[in-house]
């Protein structure tokens, strides 16, 4: 039981429009593999074209080498957590979970020895005869694992599984799935539009934009090493500046920004003209204006947003443009530097900062602000 | 999910039967209509559009409105129709309104209530009235007693004391409006039931006074479900013939139902009856077009209101 | 806040404009069925307490031949009614829900199209179809059956559909994706969520078909083919007793029953249907 996937320039197409635009993805067995991305940027409909509910354009799906593309959902060894949990009304959670152990030929006991186990795992065994309507959100979505798991299945797809949670169930989920996952050995892909869930929980994330993906890398790469413009965008906050790269510099790339002169290591280092440089909020430090020199930027305080454990500052550069420095809440920097109106110098370490070529032009559609709403819509 | 053709194949009986049974026979009204009679006066269609003698129920229409025998009967379906709709709307909105709003906790049984009557047969319903309308009959003597018989015999909407059921024309639309009044309520009560309630307190919020409210708000939302409730009834009205029949004796009252009637079944003039149905159609289609036109606007300005 | 919802100040006024409404429509059919307990001849004088029009010997629903086979023949007619309309009625709902492709919206309006059709216009249709085309069939019980059919068929699929839309494409899919074949995709998914929508729509077809009049009157042959309704209409300026009002009232006792009892196997569905679902379903 292996349960590697790997998409071969896959390609969706309703009517005119391009959902999927021809994606080539390694999902290597045994890994929490995420898809992430905003409403519209195809992420469902490969989901669903894993799954088998939607007929590829062209490409292909190899399950541990084999095509699966053609083959109708009931006949593929991969199972689909639904997002609305879709638990059969009419059954109740003991005969929801026996649902699809017909069709694998087992004696009575053996089946009912399966159900229990798997109710076990997910901890429902007392909500066995209860009917599905009869249940919490979050009950619903662990009948709906066992239900897929039951049928030990080499992947296991997830489809925004926690988005109907509140905050404090989800968290608490996201905890739970990822041990699951762990215990199991399972693939799991599992897709979301929530940033925050996705550097949780994955072993690898593909970000998806506009049917196309821009980059897929563990955690930690695509956080700190992000390609493009739009995963920087999509991924906490990107501190984006407009920058002339001019030259190189040992390793790191000379680059102009207003007038002043950076030095960046990270990223497209052998580019030049228009670029944009990045620096993560927690990189940057602030320091008395007082403070000159290389790698440094005079700008102004606009405000501060105390978040408990840190500030988030925002600060208004000679440029204009607006960056928003983490600055933890342990004293080492005065509250009175923090005060809107007063005059800071912003540290910028060429090593926090990267250069980025857009891979797309970019677009108003990238949420970049975690704090709004996202549409729940079909991605 | 699913091929493409297993739906259609699904659907394929239940087309096939509404073509054969439906579609056909509206063909058949066609043929008949612009067809010929033979000598027996019984009717030989013209199957193929290129014979269609159309000049025949053009002479109809021409006589229609040159004062013909079908213009008087047209115009008083007309009257009756638009009288019964209206007093549907004097007494059916109130009756939706107070069920949608004040209803509170009774809503489900007066619902219940409002419901009933389409259950029961309607021909039963109008024989419960002419038990009630006899001569002798309880409804007859209250009228009477109450004072309401002399009202009418005074103004001229009754010809005779106890004569409800002698070729009124009274009687005919009272009884129309009692037999399709149920109808009308229960779109315009959804209608109403559907009006977001805080956009009415919205509207106080910003100083509207309750009448204000009422007139700027809650009517211009339920003019959509008028409308429905309207054309709702007002389509079978139009081709209801045996209301006239069994609450009045005489031809006085004929609808245009009863035209239809009397050509179709009681006459050899089966031909003259399919023209008839066909302009009747197509009346009643233009109706249809228009209110649908209405609807698109209406549900637009509303939302603008 | 009852404060704000309460524009015209005076409910009351509402209330009893609804009051008198819900009196005016109820209270003649009431004296109706009243009076068909009438021991005498009148249906206007009340003579007392009786049976007599529904059982007793002479002239009542149960001997007397015309008022028995018109009631007979109208079972009949209903029965021959749901039995056709209904699967027929599920289907062509099926098929029209997950129809994709352009035809689809003029087959929508075909189904729609008996619901807003004039009763006349439909009965004179039929018979003229019924006597120019289908001479072979021509009127009576057949001819009246099909008439019914078609234009119940349209009140099945509606109803069955709005079932449809709202159980979702979702619970289909997860069968499959459970390892079902479209068979089973259906008859142990979709259906069991189905069958209180297939309850009801049939429910309604048997009591559209036992009240319906024009169509089926014109579709008669004979005094064979005469219908509960066409027994109201022929006979209700003459001299009747109250034994049409008896039957009237058996007409609309059984409406009601069918609908309590629609509504009950409904619940029952819709409720714990475990029992039904093991049962026939071997899950």
């Amino acid at each position: 039981m292996e349960g590697e996937i790997r998409l071969e320039e896959l390609c969706k197409k309703f009517d005119d429009f391009v959902a999927v635009d021809g994606i080539d993805i390694d999902m290597p067995p045994g890994e929490f593999f995420t898809l992430l991305g905003p409403s519209g940027c195809g992420k469902t409909t490969t989901l669903r074209m894993i799954a088998g509910f939607e007929r590829p354009t062209s490409g292909r799906i190899l399950l541990d080498g084999t095509d699966v593309a053609r083959v109708p959902p009931h006949q593929r060894n991969v199972n689909t957590v639904f997002q609305s949990y879709a638990l059969f009304p009419h059954l109740d959670v003991a005969k929801n979970v026996a649902f699809g152990l017909k069709y694998h030929k087992l004696a009575k006991e053996e089946r009912a020895k399966r159900v229990g186990e798997a109710l076990e795992l997910v901890s429902m065994s007392e909500f066995a005869r209860r009917k599905a309507d009869q249940l919490s959100g979050g009950q619903q979505q662990r009948v709906a694992l066992a239900r897929a798991l039951v049928l030990r299945p080499r992947v296991l797809l997830l489809d925004e599984p926690l988005g109907a949670l509140d905050a404090q169930l989800r968290k608490n989920l996201q905890v739970e799935l990822k041990a699951l996952q762990a215990e199991l050995g399972i693939t799991f892909i599992f897709v979301t539009h929530d940033q925050g869930e996705a550097l949780t929980m994955s072993d690898r994330i593909a970000v998806m934009s506009r049917g196309r993906v821009e980059q897929a890398a563990p955690p930690k790469e695509i956080y700190e090493a992000p390609d493009t413009i739009f995963v920087a965008d999509f991924l906490g906050v990107s501190n984006l500046l407009g920058a002339t790269a001019v030259g190189q510099d040992g390793g790191a790339c000379t680059v102009q920004v207003g007038d002043r002169t950076l030095r960046a290591h990270q990223g497209a280092t052998g580019a030049r003209g228009e670029v944009k440089v990045m620096i993560r909020p927690e990189r940057i430090v602030i320091e008395p204006h007082t403070n000159h020199g290389e790698e440094r930027m005079p700008g102004m305080v606009e405000r501060s947003v105390y978040l408990g454990g840190a500030y988030e500052v925002h600060v208004r550069v000679l440029g204009g443009e607006l960056l928003k420095v983490m600055v933890p809440n342990d004293g080492s920097v005065s509250t009175a530097a923090l005060e809107p109106g007063a005059a800071v110098a912003l540290h910028l370490p060429p090593d926090a900062l990267r250069v980025l070529t857009a891979s797309e032009p970019t677009d108003e559609e990238s949420v970049t602000d975690e704090s709004l709403p996202h549409d729940p819509a079909t991605a | 999910m699913g091929s493409r053709w297993l739906w259609r194949l699904v659907a394929l009986p239940g087309v096939a039967w509404l073509s054969v049974f439906f579609l056909c026979a509206f063909y058949a009204v066609l043929a008949v209509a612009f067809g010929n009679q033979d000598t027996l006066s019984q009717p030989v269609p013209h199957w193929n559009p290129l014979d269609w003698n159309v000049g025949y129920v053009l002479d109809m229409l021409d006589n229609f409105f040159s004062g013909g025998p079908f213009w008087t009967v047209s115009l008083r379906t007309v009257e009756f129709v638009a009288i019964a709709v209206a007093l549907s709307l004097l007494i059916g909105y109130p009756v939706a309104y107070f069920t949608a709003r004040h209803a509170g906790s009774w809503k489900g049984a007066i619902l219940l209530a409002l419901i009933l009557p389409l259950w029961i047969n309607y021909l039963m319903r109008m024989l419960a009235w002419i038990n009630l309308l006899a001569p002798d009959g309880i409804g007859s003597d209250v009228l009477h007693s109450l004072g309401i018989e002399r009202l009418f015999l005074s103004i001229g909407l009754l010809d005779e004391p106890g004569g409800w059921l002698n070729g009124q024309p009274i009687t005919v639309v009272l009884a129309l409006l009692y037999g399709y009044l149920p109808f009308f309520i229960l779109p315009l009560f959804v209608a109403i039931d559907r009006i977001d309630s805080r956009q009415i307190d919205a509207a106080r919020d910003l100083g509207a006074s309750p009448l204000s409210a009422f007139l700027r708000v809650t009517l211009p939302l339920s003019v959509p479900g008028i409308l429905a409730g309207s054309v709702l009834i007002a389509l079978p009205m139009f081709g209801d013939y045996y209301t006239a029949d069994l609450v009045s004796a005489s031809t006085q009252t004929n609808m245009i139902g009863n035209q239809i009637d009397e050509f179709m079944r009681q006459g050899s003039e089966k031909v003259t009856g399919a023209a008839l149905t066909l302009l009747l159609s197509a009346f009643l289609l233009v109706l249809m077009s228009y209110y649908l036109r209405t609807t698109r606007r209406a549900g637009t300005t509303a939302q603008t209101t | 806040m009852s404060r704000l919802r309460n524009p015209w100040g005076r409910p009351r006024f509402l209330a009893l404009i609804t009051a008198g409404y819900i009196l005016w429509s109820v209270v003649p059919v009431l004296l109706a069925i009243a009076f068909a307990f009438n021991n005498g001849r009148s249906r206007t004088t009340w003579q007392g307490f009786s049976f007599r029009w529904f059982t007793g010997e002479t002239g009542s629903v149960l001997h007397d031949p015309a008022l028995r086979d018109a009631l007979g023949h109208t079972l009949l007619l209903a029965v021959i009614c749901v039995a056709v309309a209904t699967p027929l009625g599920v289907a062509l709902a099926l098929g029209l829900q997950r129809w994709r492709g352009r035809l689809s919206g003029s087959v929508n309006t075909l189904m729609l199209l008996p619901l807003v059709t004039p009763e006349i216009v439909m009965g004179i249709a039929l018979l003229l179809l019924f006597l120019q085309v289908f001479g072979g069939i021509g009127l009576g019980t057949d001819a009246q059956a099909i008439g019914q059919i078609t234009f119940t068929l349209s009140y099945v699929v509606v109803i069955v559909r709005g079932r449809l839309v709202s159980i979702g494409p979702e619970f289909e899919e997860a069968a499959a994706d459970l390892g079902a074949p479209r068979r089973d995709q259906f008859f142990r998914v979709l259906l069991p969520l189905l069958a209180p929508a297939i309850v009801a729509s049939a429910a309604v077809a048997f009591a559209t078909s036992i009240d319906d009049f024009v169509v089926t009157q014109y579709l008669s042959s004979d005094a064979s083919t005469t219908t509960v309704s066409m027994l109201l209409y022929s006979s209700a300026r003459g001299a009747p007793t109250p034994a049409l009002n008896a039957i009237a009232t058996v007409n609309l006792a059984i409406t009601l029953l069918t609908l309590v009892f629609a509504y009950l196997v409904y619940r029952r569905f819709a409720g714990r249907d475990e029992a039904t679902a093991v049962a026939a379903l071997e899950v």
